[in-house]
């Protein structure tokens, strides 16, 4: 019983292929063998034969106009603009979040979010601009750099968006 | 419809595509256009959008004529159709005032004269074919459509869907049974 209902599982995929004649002649001995025991397996098969027969009868309709190409079109670009944006966009936010991540842990000395220097600063460095900085071991203008990247991530983003909403 | 072309005829023309003959790549739309337009007929049940999925797809296909790598030139525009009938069917499913409702089919009828009776049950059967069709799953629907209605043989689905033989012998066997299931109760005219 339990060697029986195996084989049908097992032939069960091959029906279909044999309806069209896609199986090799010891898979097709197989399943005619098969078949002629196993009354399930034949309405099986007869059953999948009647429905290709039935879709054979859907007919190939005439197509309403001539899809012939009258000139060339301009090729549009967009997808790959759009592609190149996205990645663009993703790549600043990227930079943009390993800037933040650096400058709270210090990596690039006191930064925009170490406010406790403010606090350090000496009136030198306050009267002395960005040599006494860097003097004092404010060597990346980081907090620039920030804000100059979250004007570019805005404008990808916003660029991404509109093109984004024109594909749709 | 025009008459097969040769394959010889058919590497000449693709050869004077690539180098921009627009002319030539017509002569293969007229050739193929039937093909494409059913198919995405079918796949999409809607004839406007099967329009533009066919008319897109005649647009890249010319485009992307260089990346033909020979091979049967059939599956290649055939492939180029299903991703065209992909992007429609995510462009219907965006537009809520657009109906996905299934396309009716007309079978076609036996050779003898059909009665009324038959004709009604014909229809209604050719109805629910579009029903079953719309309801497979888009691999399923399209590797059933390109066997049993535009009639690629295995080889050729599966290059025109980019997968194994197994997975097309696996797609057909489940579309046919789903289908057969779906139209169970019309079983009498299975003949």
């Amino acid at each position: 019983m339990f060697k029986r209902k195996s084989e049908c599982q097992r032939l069960k995929g091959m029906l279909s292929p044999y309806i069209d004649g896609q199986l090799s002649p010891s898979e097709r001995e197989r399943i005619e063998g098969h078949i002629e025991q196993c009354d399930a397996c034949r309405r099986e098969l007869e059953s999948l034969r009647a429905t290709a027969n039935l879709l054979h009868r859907v007919p190939m309709v005439s197509p309403p106009r001539s899809f012939a190409l009258a000139e060339l079109a301009p090729i549009n670009r967009r997808p790959v603009a759009f592609g190149a944006l996205r990645a663009a966009t993703a790549v600043a936010v990227l930079l943009l979040a390993f800037l933040f991540l650096g400058d709270a842990l210090h990596l690039f000395g006191p930064g925009l979010i170490g406010e406790e220097r403010l606090a350090q600063d000496t009136p030198e460095m306050l009267n002395g601009g960005e040599a006494a900085y860097q003097a004092a071991g404010y060597v990346w203008p980081v907090w620039q750099i920030e804000v100059a990247l979250v004007a570019v991530v805005v404008v990808l983003a916003v660029a991404t968006a509109i093109l984004w909403q024109r594909r749709r | 419809m025009s008459g097969r072309m040769c394959p010889m005829e058919e590497d000449e023309l693709i050869k004077r595509c690539r180098q921009g003959d627009l002319d030539c790549f017509n002569r293969l739309v007229e050739r193929y256009q039937r093909e494409v337009y059913n198919l995405s007929l079918r796949m999409l049940g809607n004839a406007q959008a099967a329009e533009d999925a066919t008319q897109d797809a005649f647009i890249s296909a010319f485009r992307g004529i260089g990346k033909f790598r020979g091979g049967s030139f059939r599956a290649w525009l055939l492939r180029i159709a299903a991703n065209a009938c992909r992007d429609q069917l995510r462009s219907l499913r965006r537009r809520p005032t657009t109906s996905l409702d299934a396309l009716p089919l007309e079978l076609e009828l036996d050779r003898h004269t059909p009665s009324p009776e038959e004709y009604a049950l014909s229809r209604e059967l050719g109805r629910e074919i579009g029903k079953a069709l719309s309801a497979l799953p888009a691999d399923q629907r399209l590797a059933v459509i390109l066997r049993d209605i535009v009639g690629l043989d295995y080889e050729e689905i599966a290059q025109a869907t980019g997968s194994s033989l197994g997975t097309v012998k696996s797609r057909l066997s489940r579309g046919r049974a789903r289908l057969r299931d779906h139209l169970g109760q019309y079983r009498e005219l299975f003949r």
